[in-house]
């Protein structure tokens, strides 16, 4: 009796929950969705009615060598600074792992550190620490200033897969046979596997929508999110939007396949 | 004497200030099974850890057939261990498991597949090997451990506390099948564990640790009737242990004289195993003990009392099921305990 009344209750709750959780989604994609479809709306203005559906602004936007200049940097960017900082997250959260030192707690800090240094800070931080290494206005000052900012995302994607490994495991592989090294490559790597291809796609995100710092440091070499904002400033351009879709569904794709790995439970 | 399989000399460990094993000798022959028990903390399984080298020693010698290993690295000893967790590898399929000693050794392919099967067929296992280990039962979780363990067939075997997990029907049958594997390959078991069924069911010889030294070696039966001292007697359970002074063959508990042959003057302690204890309704002729009823537990076909003794001492004796219905105990009720006179066991006074 109990259990029906209850159920019924759930029934009306539930409903609530997803009519809340409609809003909510529908509050924050709305304005994505609306440069989505006037992307490939015919008219010079965003206003409705809608006019004819057409490609044309994809056309356009992606004829213009600056964009794909911008494109090619922002790949390059992405992938290398994913790389570095993947690598970097990693090996700081096996240190952490691993190993008990003094101050490691204050070590644990300061590599969690660059996501809370306000970005216009970190912008002009870089700008004046590159420019004084001679490397401010190339893609390598770019990829450095991303790898700063990116690897942070990455220990703690590691580091929360090595806390679910059985300390045993990696010492069964020296008890079997298999040297420090060669125990990481067979055992801590694969068990980390699907943390690590997720903290790349997380990193790779991170680096590839990344506004304020590229703006600071790009110079020449821009970056898509920074040829954004130039088209932007010049006049209002359906361009923008059919850029920004790309932009959008690239980054999405990254942070849901990070989300996939992270979350995926294997089948028992 | 033939030098022993392995050889600890004066063997240390400490973390700090804490010691955790304080300078412990032991020898252990080759083709023994060998158990090491003790509470938890008591030092069992960081001995186990230096023996596999995956605890460096603070100090003494660890010998492993006549060579010194104290800094031959984890993965240079042949020593393998059987985890509590078992720490199988949980992205490798139950061969991949099995092969990976082979596999480390740089064995050809084709020999790691023909040894892999043979003991995936003598452990019960074949027609797993694509299987991931998680999605195995405990039972043959266990045999995956064991069969990736002894595929380098290795000299002696570790395992720490590796029946733990497991459901008490499976631990009896894992506890046949180890004994017999351990018979039927001759090698050197080493076992940690805090259960003393499972060591005293399968072990040769029993070491049992405490405060990170070792108290008592010998025979589970040994050890079983002689223990050392109350510490011994306390964690082999089923005794009752009585603290007195013998003078002149007998010794005074809490005011009743009971007789101890043989025994020095002076304060003593000694141990009565509970089945060698005797319950009866009215004062025997021998020297008794006058005891409450507290309560009883079933423990398989035997009945285990439990007594308050007159210095409130808690007191233990087995009866059988036919001896209980006689009896008829009630809480409160007064009964007798007595032993024969060869029942009683000295122990070394601890202070």
């Amino acid at each position: 009796m109990r259990r029906t009344g209850g159920a019924e209750a759930d029934g009306a709750g539930r409903g609530g929950v997803l009519l809340y959780l409609a809003i909510v989604f529908a509050f924050v994609f709305a304005p994505i969705i609306t440069s989505m479809i006037f992307s490939f709306n015919s008219d010079r203005f965003p206003t409705v009615p809608l006019g004819e559906f057409t490609t044309h602004w994809y056309e356009t936007a992606f004829s213009r060598p600056e964009v794909w200049e911008a494109m090619q940097n922002s790949l390059i960017v992405a992938l290398t600074a994913a790389t570095l900082s993947t690598a970097l997250g990693f090996a700081t959260a096996y240190t952490d792992y691993r190993y008990n030192f003094r101050f490691k707690s204050a070590y644990i800090a300061l590599a969690l550190l660059p996501p809370t240094i306000p970005l216009v800070i970190m912008g002009l931080a870089m700008l004046a620490w590159l420019a004084r290494l001679g490397i401010s206005g190339t893609l390598t000052g770019i990829i450095i200033a991303h790898t700063v900012m990116a690897a942070p995302f990455a220990m703690a994607i590691c580091r929360l897969r090595l806390s679910q490994m059985d300390p045993a495991l990696e010492a069964a592989a020296w008890n079997l046979g298999a040297s420090q090294w060669r125990a990481m490559r067979s055992v801590v790597v694969p068990f980390c596997l699907p943390a690590i291809v997720s903290a790349f796609c997380l990193t790779a995100a991170v680096s590839f929508d990344e506004f304020v710092v590229a703006w600071f440091v790009s110079g020449l070499n821009k970056t898509v999110p920074v040829v954004i904002l130039e088209i932007l400033q010049g006049n209002v351009d359906p361009q923008i939007n059919a850029i920004g879709t790309f932009v959008f569904l690239t980054s999405m794709t990254l942070v849901v396949v990070a989300q996939l790995l992270i979350t995926r439970r294997r089948k028992a | 004497m033939a030098e022993p399989l392995v050889r600890l000399t004066d063997l240390k460990k400490s973390y700090g200030n804490f010691e955790a094993v304080k300078g412990i000798d032991l020898e252990i022959a080759a083709g023994e099974f060998i158990a090491i028990m003790g509470p938890s903390g008591c030092g069992k399984t960081t001995t186990l850890r230096m023996l596999a080298g995956l605890e460096a020693p603070s100090g003494g010698e660890i010998f492993i057939g006549g060579e010194r290993m104290n800094d031959v690295p984890a993965h240079e000893r042949d020593t393998p261990m059987v985890w509590q967790s078992l720490a199988l590898f949980p992205f490798l399929s139950v061969r991949e498991n099995v092969e990976f000693g082979l596999k480390m050794r740089g064995l050809p392919k084709r020999e790691r597949r023909e040894r892999v099967a043979v003991w995936l067929e003598r452990l019960g296992l074949e027609g797993f090997e694509k299987r991931r280990v998680d999605a195995l039962s405990g039972g043959q979780r266990q045999r995956v451990a064991l069969a990736r363990s002894l595929v380098t067939e290795p000299k002696m075997l570790f395992l720490d506390e590796p029946l733990s997990a497991l459901d008490a029907h499976l631990v009896i049958r894992m506890q046949g099948v180890l004994s017999k594997l351990q018979k039927d390959l001759g090698i050197t078991f080493v076992y940690v564990t805090h259960s003393q069924s499972e060591a005293f069911a399968m072990a040769d010889r029993v070491v049992i640790m405490g405060h990170g030294e070792i108290v008592q070696t010998g025979r589970p039966k040994d050890i079983f009737r002689a223990p050392r001292n109350r510490f011994v007697a306390e964690f082999v359970g089923r005794n009752n242990i009585f603290a007195g002074t013998v003078a002149g063959g007998v010794i005074n508990v809490d005011g009743t004289q009971l007789p101890l042959p043989g025994a020095a003057d002076g304060p003593a302690e000694i141990v009565v195993a509970a089945d060698r204890m005797t319950v009866s309704l009215e004062r025997p002729n021998t020297a008794a003990l006058e005891a409450e009823f507290v309560s009883e537990e079933f423990v398989g076909t035997a009945i285990i009392c439990y007594f308050e003794g007159p210095g409130g001492e808690e007191l233990k004796a087995q009866v059988t099921e036919r001896e209980l219905e006689l009896l008829a105990p009630e809480p409160g009720k007064h009964f007798f305990l007595s032993w024969e006179p060869d029942a009683p066991h000295v122990m070394a006074v601890t202070s």
